[in-house]
C-alpha cells in the first residue's frame, strides 16, 4: 500500500475514500507517481528539505548516509531501505513511500468513512500503482468493503493477465481503465508495453455477463497521444465495445516532479507542458463529434 | 446583489462604515455622570435608570444619508462607548496609548481626554465594578490570571452582554404592552409588607428605562422630520417621512409592518448596548419572530422581495457600526472590535418542526450582500427537518470565504439547552449566542465565557511540579516530580490535579464576579425578560426564567491531547526517552534534541481519525466536563465550552515548548480543531476525530475551524459532496464547523511557512499529494492555477 486519501470528489460518486496500491508493470513517461511503480516499500530522499544534520548518518546501519560539505550524500546501491533514518530525520527529508498491510487493515481504513459515503453516495476506491498486479489483495479488500455496503470503484491500466481481472471483478461497482494510445508501438514506447493485452481485455470486459460500470480515461498527453486520429482511433473502439459507459479525459499534469527528484528518476517530459483549458475543450469538443458516448474533463 | 436597483446604496453605507476610524465615545459616560451626580442617595438601579433616561434625552441624535434603520449607541459612527460606573479605569489606564495599540485602537480626541480627566475619572474613583473586581478577586485566581493560566477579566472590564433579549416580545407588544406588565405588577405590591418597596422602586427603575427610549426613538423621529424638510431629493424625503413615522409609532407601540419591526428591534438594540457596553446582544432567531410581518407584507402587497432584501441589508450595515470597547488585554483574546451580533436561521420551532421559511433565505443573502464583519450569522441545522435548498443555500454562502456562517448542529445545540436545565420545549427555541455558545431569547441568564482556563498550561504544571516556566515560580499544586513517575496513568492524574486547582480557582472568581454584578443592574435589558418584570427582580439579580452557572471556557484541546499521546508514547510504552531527558528536551526548547522532538512529532495526533490519541480526547474531556458540573453557583451549575476566539494566541505567549512536540511561546490549537498542520487525512479524518468530544456536554459550545479546498465548492458536483460533508458531522454528533476556504493568498503563506499547512493536500482524479512537498516550480504552478484551472487544495 502506498498511502490513502480520505473525501476525494474526483475518483467516483460521491466522496470517496482512495487507497493507492504499490507496484505497477507500466512505466508511463508522464506517471506522475513514479513511487507507486515499485512493488516494494522504497526510500526517498529530499536534497530541497535536508539540512544537513547528520541524524540519518548516525543511525544507518548500511554506511549509505554520509556528509560531504555539510550535505548529505545517499549512496542507492547500499541503501536496505531499513527507513531507520526516516525515522530520525527532524526535516521529514527521509521519506518512506509504501507500507505492508493486511487486507483487513486497508478495509478498515476504508469503512473509518462509511458515516460520509452514507450521505455523499460515495464509497472505496482502489488506484495505484496497478491494482489487478495485486488481485487477491485487492480482491479482499473490496469484497470486506462490499461486505460492509460500501460502493467499490478501482483505477485500472487493465495491463495484466484476465485471470487477475476475474478474480477481482465480482466486487466491483465501477471500473476505470485507461486508453493511453491506440498504436501498440507508439504504446510501447510511451509506457514500457504494448496496447494488445489492454484492449483485449477491455473488450472481454464488457462482454463478460456481472461487468461493472465501466468508464474509460484517456490521459491527455501534448505532443504524446492528443492527435486526432489517435483521439479517433480510441473513441472508435470504445463505441466498438458496447459496454462503456462514457469517456473521461484526464489533463497531463506535472505535480509529481518532486517525486521523481527524490528518488532520483530522470523525468523524460521536463518540457512538457500542462494541456490549457482551452486546448482541453477543443479535444473534448471534437470527440463529441466521432462519438455518441458522453465525454467529460475530469478536474 | 449584482444589478438588484439597492446596490449602489447598500455600497455607499457599506463605503462609510469601513473607511471610518473607530473612535472613543465618551458622550454617554458624561451624561451617565451628571445623572449620578445629581441622584445621590435613590436606590443604585433608580440611578441607572435615571442616568438612562438622561442619556436618551441627550445623546446626539444622528441619522446618516441612505439610511433606511436608524440609531446609534453614542455619538459617533464607529464609537466604542465606555459606561464608567462599570469600568471606567480600564480607559485611564490606556490614555496614552489607546489611539495606536496594536489590538483594536480607539482615537481618543485631545478634548475628550480632558473631558475624562476632570469630569468622569474623578466622579468615579473607587465606584466601579472593575475596581471592586480588582479588590475582591481572591489571591490563587489572581496569581493564575497574572501568570497567563487563566483570563478572567472580561467581565469586570465590560457590562452584560452574552445574552438573547426578548427582542420578540417588544416588536409585538411594544413598550406599551410591557408598561401594562409592569403596572400590573406594581399593583399587586402592597408596601407595608417586607421587600414590596424594593420591588417597587425595582418596577419604577423599568418604567422609567422604558420612556428613555420612547423618548429616544421620538428624538430620531424628530431628527428625520428636519432632515426631510432639508432637502430637495424627492425620494429621499419619502424615506425620511417614513422613517418619522415609523419612530414615532415603535416601539412604542407594536410593530405592524417589516420595516416597523426591523426599525423597533434595532433601537431595542441600541438601547441595551447603551446601557452596558459588552460583546454578545445577540438577535438570535430573526427569521422566526419577523417572519409574520414580512409574510403579511408580501400578501398585503406591501412590500416586494426586494425590498425587504434592501431593508435587511440596511441593518446588517448598521450592525457593523459600533466597536466594543475593551482593555488591550482583552482586545488580545478576542481581537476585532467584535460585537458578536449573532443573527440564527433556520433549525425547528417551538413545535419541533422544520422552521425554514422565505425569511431565511433573504437574511442569508443579507450577509451574502454586504459582507461585513456584522452580524455574525449562524446557521442551526437539523438535518431531519430542514430541506436541501436551504443547505445548498448555506454551501454558497460558505463558498463566498467570508468565514460565515458559523453552521451548527440543530440536535446538539438543543441538548445542549437542555443539560443547562430548559425543558426541551423551549429548548427547541434556542439560539446561538457571541461566538458559539447557546442562548434563550429574553429567559436565560448567565455569563457564557466568563472565564478562559490554558490547557497548554495544565500540561506544563504537571512537567514542572506546579511551576511556571516563564517566571520560575511555584503557582499551581505540587503534583509531583514527573522523573518519579512509574507509568503513564501517575502523569495523567497530575495533569488531571493540575485542572482540578485551575478550575477551582476560576469557579472561585467567578463567585467573586457574580457578587460584584449584583451591583451591575440593568433595567432596559431587563424590560424584555418577562420574568424580571413578574418577579420585580433585575435580570443582574437573578430574575430571568432560566439561570445557569458561568461558562469556563478550555483552550489548547489539540495540545492537552497531543502531549498526553506523546508522553505516553515516547517515555512509557515506546521508551523513546526517559522523562528527565524529555525536561530537559522542553527545557531547551528541543534544541539540540532535534531527534527527540522528531520522535514525539511522529507521534500519532488528534485530527487524523486514530483511535489511539482520540480515546485520550474522549476521557479527557468527559473528565473536564464532569470537573466543571462539580460546582454550583448561586445561579446554577457551572458551565464548561471551548471557544478560543482569539485567545488561543496570547495563552499560547505563556507556555513553553510541550511533549506535542510543539515549540515554546506559538500559539495553542483553536477550539477543537487540530493543531495547525498535524492533520494529515483530510476533512473527514478531521472530522472524525473532533467527534470523539462529547460536544453535547460543552453546553456553552464546541468551536471547530476547518481549510476548505475551493475546487470542492466551485462545481455543482463539490457543492453537493460539500452538503454531504455537512450531514456527515452532524451524524458524528459534532456541534459547530466553519470554514476558511483556501485561497491564493493562503498558499502563499503555506510556501512560506510549510510548517503550519504540513495537510493540506493538493488532488487530482487518481492523484493526491502534499503541498508543502512540491517543489517550488510545482507550487507556483499550482498558486497560479487555482479556482481557474480546477486543480484542488485543501
Amino acid at each position: 500500500m502506498l498511502r490513502y486519501e480520505g473525501a476525494s470528489i474526483h475518483d467516483g460518486p460521491g466522496l470517496r475514500t482512495v487507497l493507492f496500491l504499490k507496484g505497477c508493470g507500466l512505466c508511463c513517461r508522464w506517471c506522475s507517481t513514479p513511487e507507486s511503480q515499485r512493488f516494494q516499500p522504497e526510500k526517498g530522499f529530499s536534497a530541497r528539505l535536508c539540512r544537513g544534520c547528520g541524524a540519518c548518518a548516525a543511525v544507518c546501519p548500511a554506511g549509505a548516509m554520509s556528509i560531504a560539505d555539510g550535505k548529505i550524500q545517499w549512496d542507492r546501491e547500499k541503501c536496505r531501505s531499513c527507513f531507520a533514518c526516516v525515522a530520525v530525520c527532524p526535516e521529514g527529508a527521509q521519506k518512506q513511500y509504501g507500507t505492508w498491510m493486511t487486507a483487513e487493515e486497508a478495509a478498515k481504513i476504508a469503512a473509518r468513512d462509511e458515516v460520509f459515503y452514507f450521505h455523499s453516495g460515495g464509497g472505496v476506491t482502489l488506484s495505484g500503482g496497478e491494482v489487478m498486479d495485486q488481485p487477491e489483495f485487492a480482491a479482499e479488500v473490496l469484497r470486506l468493503c462490499r461486505s460492509r455496503g460500501i460502493h467499490t470503484a478501482v483505477e485500472t491500466s487493465l495491463s495484466v493477465p484476465w485471470k487477475n481481472i476475474s478474480q477481482v471483478l465480482p466486487y466491483i461497482n465501477l471500473l476505470y481503465v485507461d486508453i493511453k494510445h491506440m498504436d501498440s508501438d507508439r504504446h510501447r514506447e510511451l509506457t514500457g508495453s504494448g496496447n494488445r493485452r489492454i484492449l483485449e481485455n477491455i473488450q472481454k470486459l464488457c462482454g463478460s455477463k456481472d461487468r461493472p460500470e465501466i468508464l474509460v480515461r484517456i490521459p491527455v498527453i501534448p505532443g504524446q497521444n492528443d492527435g486526432r486520429e489517435n483521439l479517433r482511433d480510441t473513441a472508435a473502439f470504445c463505441e466498438s465495445c458496447g459496454g462503456i459507459s462514457g469517456i473521461e479525459l484526464l489533463p497531463y499534469h506535472r505535480l509529481g516532479i518532486e517525486t521523481y527528484r527524490n528518488l532520483e528518476i530522470p523525468y523524460e517530459l521536463a518540457d512538457c507542458l500542462p494541456p490549457s483549458a482551452e486546448r482541453m475543450g477543443e479535444i473534448t469538443a471534437f470527440l463529441r463529434t466521432v462519438t455518441s458516448l458522453p465525454v467529460t474533463t475530469a478536474k | 446583489m449584482e444589478g438588484k436597483p439597492y446596490r449602489e446604496r447598500v455600497e455607499r453605507m457599506k463605503e462609510r462604515v469601513i473607511s471610518a476610524r473607530p473612535e472613543m465615545d465618551l458622550e454617554n459616560a458624561r451624561i451617565l455622570t451628571e445623572s449620578f451626580q445629581e441622584t445621590e442617595g435613590l436606590p443604585l438601579v433608580v440611578r441607572k435608570a435615571k442616568g438612562f433616561y438622561r442619556q436618551c434625552k441627550e445623546k446626539t441624535v444622528k441619522i446618516w444619508d441612505d439610511e433606511l434603520i436608524v440609531g446609534c449607541s453614542g455619538s459617533k459612527m464607529r464609537g466604542g462607548i465606555l459606561c464608567a460606573d462599570t469600568c471606567w479605569s480600564v480607559l485611564d489606564e490606556e490614555l496614552d496609548t489607546i489611539s495606536e495599540r496594536k489590538y483594536d485602537p480607539f482615537y481618543l480626541r485631545p478634548e475628550d481626554r480632558e473631558m475624562f480627566e476632570t469630569v468622569i475619572r474623578p466622579y468615579w474613583k473607587g465606584k466601579s465594578n472593575y475596581e471592586e473586581w480588582l479588590a475582591q478577586i481572591p489571591q490563587d485566581t489572581r496569581e493564575l490570571r497574572d501568570h497567563g493560566v487563566i483570563y478572567i477579566n472580561r467581565k469586570a472590564v465590560r457590562g452584560w452582554g452574552e445574552t438573547t433579549a426578548g427582542y420578540s416580545w417588544i416588536i409585538t407588544e411594544g413598550l406599551k404592552g410591557i408598561r401594562e406588565e409592569i403596572q400590573k405588577e406594581k399593583d399587586k405590591l402592597d408596601l407595608t409588607v417586607p421587600g414590596d418597596y424594593e420591588k417597587d422602586y425595582y418596577l419604577e427603575s423599568m418604567r422609567i428605562a422604558s420612556e428613555g427610549i420612547e423618548l429616544l426613538a421620538n428624538r430620531y423621529a424628530d431628527e428625520a422630520e428636519r432632515l426631510a424638510a432639508g432637502t430637495e431629493d424627492s425620494k429621499r424625503k419619502a424615506e425620511l417621512l417614513e422613517i418619522t413615522r415609523i419612530c414615532r409609532k415603535v416601539p412604542l407601540n407594536p410593530a405592524e409592518t417589516f420595516w416597523e419591526a426591523l426599525q423597533s428591534l434595532y433601537l431595542y438594540q441600541i438601547c441595551i448596548f447603551m446601557e452596558q457596553n459588552a460583546a454578545s446582544y445577540n438577535p438570535g432567531r430573526m427569521d422566526q419572530y419577523l417572519w409574520p410581518f414580512y409574510r403579511d407584507d408580501l400578501a398585503q402587497g406591501r412590500i416586494t422581495e426586494d425590498k425587504a432584501q434592501e431593508l435587511l441589508d440596511c441593518l446588517w450595515i448598521k450592525f457593523s457600526e459600533p466597536c466594543l470597547f475593551q482593555d488591550a488585554q482583552t482586545a488580545e483574546f478576542a481581537a476585532g472590535y467584535p460585537m458578536f451580533q449573532n443573527v440564527c436561521v433556520g433549525g425547528v420551532d417551538t413545535n419541533g418542526r422544520d422552521a425554514v421559511n422565505d425569511l431565511s433565505y433573504l437574511i442569508l443573502q443579507a450577509t451574502m450582500d454586504v459582507q461585513l464583519y456584522q452580524p455574525s450569522l449562524s446557521v442551526r441545522y437539523s438535518m431531519a427537518k430542514n430541506p436541501n435548498s436551504f443547505l445548498k443555500k448555506v454551501v454558497e454562502l460558505i463558498r463566498l470565504g467570508t468565514g460565515f456562517p458559523a453552521f451548527h448542529n440543530d440536535d446538539i445545540g438543543i441538548r445542549m439547552l437542555m443539560n443547562k436545565g430548559i425543558p426541551l420545549k423551549e429548548a427547541f427555541d434556542w439560539n446561538p449566542c457571541g461566538c458559539v455558545e447557546t442562548n434563550l431569547e429574553g429567559r436565560l441568564r448567565h455569563y457564557t465565557a466568563l472565564a478562559d482556563i490554558n490547557l497548554g498550561a495544565m500540561v506544563e504544571f504537571a512537567l514542572l511540579n506546579g511551576r511556571n516556566r516563564k517566571s520560575g515560580e511555584i503557582i499551581s499544586v505540587e503534583t509531583g516530580d514527573p522523573r518519579s513517575f512509574d507509568s503513564y496513568q501517575e502523569f495523567e492524574e497530575a495533569v488531571k490535579e493540575q485542572i482540578r486547582y485551575a478550575v477551582r480557582a476560576v469557579v472561585k472568581g467567578s463567585h467573586v464576579i457574580d457578587e460584584v454584578c449584583m451591583k451591575r443592574p440593568v433595567p432596559a435589558l431587563s424590560l424584555t425578560f418577562k420574568d424580571c418584570i413578574r418577579k420585580a427582580k433585575d435580570y443582574a439579580w437573578g430574575g430571568a426564567k432560566y439561570n445557569a452557572g458561568n461558562g469556563i471556557i478550555l483552550i489548547g484541546i489539540a495540545d492537552l491531547i497531543n502531549s498526553l499521546a506523546a508522553v505516553r508514547s515516547v517515555v512509557f510504552e515506546k521508551k523513546q526517552a526517559a522523562m528527565a531527558e524529555l525536561l530537559d528536551a522542553l527545557d531547551h526548547d528541543f534544541a539540540g534534541y532535534e531527534t527527540l522532538q522528531k520522535q514525539c512529532r511522529d507521534v500519532p495526533k488528534y485530527g487524523n481519525d486514530d483511535e489511539t490519541v482520540d480515546e485520550i480526547a474522549g476521557a479527557m474531556f468527559t473528565f473536564i466536563a464532569d470537573e466543571i458540573e462539580r460546582y454550583q453557583s448561586k445561579f446554577g451549575t457551572m458551565t464548561p465550552g471551548i471557544l478560543p476566539v482569539s485567545g488561543n494566541t496570547p495563552f499560547g505567549l505563556e507556555v513553553g515548548a510541550l511533549p506535542s512536540g510543539r515549540n515554546a511561546f506559538k500559539p495553542l490549537a483553536d477550539g477543537v480543531s487540530p493543531s495547525g498542520g498535524t492533520d494529515q487525512n483530510g476533512p473527514t479524518s478531521v472530522l472524525k476525530s473532533v467527534s470523539h468530544i462529547p460536544h453535547g456536554r460543552f453546553v456553552q459550545g464546541t468551536l471547530l475551524n476547518m481549510k476548505i479546498e475551493p475546487e470542492l465548492l466551485s462545481t455543482e458536483h463539490g457543492l453537493i459532496q460539500m452538503m454531504a460533508l455537512l450531514k456527515s458531522m452532524c451524524s458524528l454528533g459534532i456541534y459547530h464547523v466553519q470554514f476558511n476556504v483556501i485561497d491564493q493568498k493562503k498558499l502563499l503563506r503555506a510556501q512560506q511557512k510549510p510548517e503550519n499547512y504540513k495537510g493540506l493536500l493538493v488532488r487530482v482524479a487518481g492523484y493526491t499529494a502534499y503541498f508543502v512537498e512540491l517543489g517550488k516550480d510545482v507550487q507556483d504552478e499550482i498558486i497560479a492555477r487555482t479556482v481557474q484551472n480546477g486543480i484542488s487544495v485543501g
